[in-house]
């Protein structure tokens, strides 16, 4: 109806001018100071591709790849982990699942740094919490993980986790017990009613889920820095030290412009496939 | 041999004298390519309950709308009193839809919903709620469920809410669009007679589309049928049942048995379907269908006889409460005979004689 | 039905897996009773200076009210952006509709720290000095999807012939849009101002970069976690958590009542 389109048109205004002015430009602003000249200020200066050969020559694509290793790792383990969680809590829907979500939920919305550094206490080694109360029960010194890949990976997986588990929750209780019924009472087995009448229903949650993990975890710094110390450098440390310490801006910029070109990657063609309206209506 | 019989001209308003309280001249409604509404012209008298059937698709949920104010026509004239009012917006229309979800406000009490007409109008709080209980006593809804929650309401009361509400402005002409159809059996037989009473109470005019012939017939004074956004036959119900003016209009009305009729030798008409020829024919008819309903085909005892008799091997058998419908094959056909009374159905399997009379047969050319 | 192993065994994994997530938690509380130099677990001498030195603290104050301001900004803000943002998004059919509902997507889907130094690198160019008001418009960013979506989800189910009824008895479009279908939005907004308040009140990434010298607390916990520790840093975090915990039970309990008295029934 004519009334709804003119009405959408306006409405959709204030969110469209933020997200302009908020979203698009800034990414636009940094992909045109990717082009400056290296160490340069301002945009005026003639466009050059010198910062992306400097990546590729001179060894800064080690954090980027760390980074990616970090949050395909991140995703894989996360998805793995929440399955089981999610298959829980669609089945024993009610009071439990209300409280464990609620549990699940609640360390989401408390400081991502607090919550590492108390990782962090946890995982020191001789004073730390752990490596502490094993001392003093078993007297045996466990030494640590802290300051590892392996410890800002763990840390990762902490932090993002509730980020898999919920919207494969949603995913998995679009899926109607009696398909699962039928398939079992039709032979298939438990591999078999997953892999075919769970899992495609379930797939646009899984994928969300994995997505948001993946793309958080990309762009995370916070476990590097407090459980990894000086062990890894992950690409947002590397372009924020371009910023800060190095004062190479057009470099920083190329760097998080290629991290949002591996997003793009991933985002989009799970965008193109999911049809918003049917997901929601339910 | 009843004459085959044009469909009435769409124009006519039926057999009423006073001035039509609502005419529609060329009414069209066109999406895109489709004629959804396609050049309908009519009128309806005051005070009347007038409903439209029409299968899924026919146009009659669109024809609704417009008169309600609700979309606006392509084309053609919606007159109210004479006065034309395409271009009357539905809030200040003298009229009120029941919506087929019912659209009761959710997050409002009964008494909010029932109100809301008169909150609009800034009627004063003590006078609202006097005419909302009013309107409560005229639906059979009790007084008690003024302040409760619509959401808990059960289907039924949900239809008296949105019937009261409807009424609290005092229309002159309510649409209803399919309000019933998600109701179950025993529910609509008692709102649909429930619906009749209020009709005949208010003496307002009642504007019904439904795809339910049942519901048309129980309540209408007049019936239109709409197909494929045109109107094929207007009449009351009984003539429309008993006189048809088409095949469509035939089948839609019910359960019905067609036979070809074509000429044969010289005067002599043929029924191909049974292979009988008929010498004798009262007027003169054009070719066409024999239009007959179960309950003119009769099961023939021994010794009974009919104008028209042909034998056939009985399929199956319905018992549908009062009646008893049997399947039979003659030739390459299937018929529908209704059984009388209380007599029990042959068994499956067995030949019998069927036969009709002349002057219970319609003769539709179309 | 399922073998009782599995059953049992996923319940069992569920448990585990959310003790886990609650031992980092536990264990700042753990560390904040001491009042040593150093971390030596388990402490010798338990004790509770530590808080009575973090309350002491001006700072403290500071840092909470900074977060709790941009909070509440963003909060109140939020909302105001999502109700037009979810008509859109939901309730009107516009050419250009899924573009928009893929494109609103796109800023929950991307690298925090990224938006930040974009953010910061636009406002250098354009010469704004970053401050508590900038981070609360790159907040807006990220978190007025998230709420569009909240809103939206209670759009999806709402009857739409309501609207047309409201207007066919007599209400002008205006006034069915504020007595039947705003209404009936509430409860989506107030989860979305809830969720906007929470995202933003523990965000460490943008607040980072954009919030320049009006420091959020999160940033002062991250700064001095790495260096010039002392024990009333994990006191201050508790104190943190605790706020926060707060905030969702007293909004959760906002819920509950608005459902109770409001709502009376529905949903």
């Amino acid at each position: 109806m004519e009334q709804s389109a003119r009405n959408g048109l306006i409405a959709v205004i204030p969110v469209a001018l933020l997200l302009l002015s908020g979203f698009a430009l800034p990414l636009i602003f940094i992909i045109f100071t990717g082009l400056m000249p290296p160490r340069s200020f301002g945009l005026l200066e003639d466009p050059t591709l010198a910062n992306y050969r400097t990546i590729l020559e001179e060894g800064y694509w080690r954090p980027i790849m760390w980074s990616l290793g970090f949050a395909i790792a991140t995703t894989l383990v996360s998805l793995a982990l929440a399955w089981p969680i999610a298959k829980a809590l669609v089945i024993h829907a009610g009071r439990f699942a209300s409280v464990i979500s609620i549990l699940i939920a609640v360390p989401v919305f408390i400081a991502e740094s607090v919550r590492l550094f108390g990782a962090h206490l946890f995982l020191m080694p001789k004073g730390g919490i752990l490596a502490g109360t094993v001392n003093a029960l078993l007297g045996i010194d466990i030494g640590s993980i802290l300051f590892s890949p392996l410890a800002t990976l763990v840390g990762m997986i902490y932090i993002y986790l509730p980020f898999a588990i919920f919207p494969m929750t949603l995913g998995l209780s679009q899926v109607p017990p009696e398909q699962v019924e039928a398939a079992k009472d039709l032979g298939a087995s438990g591999w078999q009613t997953v892999r075919n009448v769970e899992l495609p229903i379930a797939l646009p949650g899984i994928l969300i889920g994995g997505l948001l993990v993946f793309v958080l975890a990309l762009g995370a710094t916070a476990e590097a820095a407090i459980l990894g110390g000086q062990s890894v450098v992950v690409a947002v440390q590397s372009i924020e030290q371009r910023f800060n310490y190095a004062q190479d801006w057009p470099l920083g910029s190329a760097l998080a412009t290629v991290l949002c070109a591996i997003t793009a990657l991933v985002v989009f063609p799970l965008m193109r496939r999911l049809d918003i309206d049917r997901l929601f209506r339910r | 041999m009843i004459a085959a019989r044009k469909p009435a001209p769409a124009g006519e308003p039926g057999s009423r004298d006073a001035a039509p309280i609502l005419s529609l001249r060329g009414l069209t409604r066109i999406f895109g390519a489709k004629r959804a509404v396609d050049g309908i012209t009519l009128d309806i008298a005051e005070g009347e309950f007038f409903t439209i059937v029409g299968p899924s698709g026919s146009g009659k949920s669109t024809l609704i709308r417009m008169l309600a104010g609700l979309d606006k026509p392509s084309s053609g004239e919606i007159l109210l009193r004479a006065e034309r009012i395409n271009d009357m917006p539905a809030n200040l229309r003298p009229t009120c839809m029941v919506f087929q979800s019912l659209a009761l406000f959710n997050h409002m009490s009964v008494g909010e919903n029932i109100e809301f007409a008169l909150t609009m109008r800034r009627v004063d709080k003590t006078e609202r709620r006097r005419r909302a209980h009013a309107l409560m006593d005229l639906v059979r809804l009790p007084h008690e469920f003024y302040r409760k929650s619509v959401v808990t309401c059960s289907g039924g009361e949900r239809q008296r809410i949105a019937l009261a509400r409807a009424l609290a402005s005092d229309p002159e002409i309510l649409f209803f669009d399919e309000p019933l159809s998600a109701i179950d059996y025993q529910l609509r037989r008692i709102l649909e007679m429930e619906m009749k009473d209020l009709h005949r109470v208010t003496g307002k005019t009642f504007i019904y589309i439904t795809h339910s012939l049942e519901e048309a017939m129980v309540m209408s004074d007049r019936i239109a049928v709409m197909r494929e956004g045109r109107i094929v036959q207007i009449g009351d119900p009984l003539t429309i049942y008993r006189q048809p003016g088409s095949r469509f209009v035939a089948e839609f009305m019910g359960e019905v048995n067609l036979l070809r009729l074509t000429r044969g030798d010289g005067s002599d008409w043929r029924l191909p379907d049974l292979g009988i020829s008929l010498p004798r024919l009262l007027d003169n008819p054009a070719e066409g269908w024999i239009v007959l309903r179960p309950e003119r085909l009769r099961l023939l005892e021994d010794g009974a006889h009919a104008d028209v008799e042909f034998p056939g091997e009985l399929l199956n058998d319905y018992v549908l409460g009062p009646r008893t419908h049997i399947l039979l094959k003659s030739g390459s056909r299937t018929f529908v005979s209704e059984l009388g009374g209380n007599s029990t159905p042959p068994s499956i399997g067995s030949q019998v004689r069927v036969g009709f009379n002349l002057s219970d047969a319609v003769v539709v050319t179309e | 039905m399922e073998p009782r192993s599995v059953i049992v065994g996923r319940i069992v994994w569920t448990v585990l897996i959310v003790g886990l997530l609650y031992l980092p938690i536990i264990s700042i509380v753990l560390a904040s009773l001491a009042n040593t130099r150093f971390i030596r677990f388990p402490h010798r001498v338990w004790s509770i200076d530590a808080y009575r030195e973090a309350l002491g603290l001006g700072l403290t104050y500071d840092l909470q009210w900074t977060s709790l301001k941009v909070a509440i900004c963003v909060a109140f803000l939020a909302v105001i952006f999502a109700i037009p943002g979810a008509l859109a998004f939901a309730r009107y059919s516009w050419p250009g509709r899924s573009v928009f509902q893929k494109s609103l997507l796109l800023p929950i889907f991307f690298p925090q720290s990224v938006l930040g130094l974009a953010a910061l690198v636009t406002m250098s160019a354009v010469g704004i000095s970053p401050s508590w008001q900038t981070a609360v418009f790159m907040h807006l960013v990220w978190v007025v999807p998230i709420a569009t979506l909240i809103v939206s989800i209670r759009l999806y189910g709402f009857d739409v012939a309501q609207e047309e009824a409201a207007f066919d008895l007599g209400a002008t479009r205006l006034q069915s849009f504020l007595a039947v279908t705003l209404p009936q939005m509430m409860p989506g907004i107030v989860s979305g101002a809830l969720f906007a308040f929470l995202l933003s009140w523990a965000n460490l990434p943008l607040s980072a970069y954009t919030s320049g010298a009006d420091s959020t607390l999160p940033e002062w916990l991250y700064s001095r976690m790495s260096t010039n520790y002392a024990p009333m840093v994990p006191a201050v975090s508790v104190l943190s958590i605790i706020a926060s915990v707060l905030v969702v039970m007293i909004f959760q309990l906002i819920r509950l009542w608005w459902r109770r008295h409001i709502e009376a029934g529905s949903d």
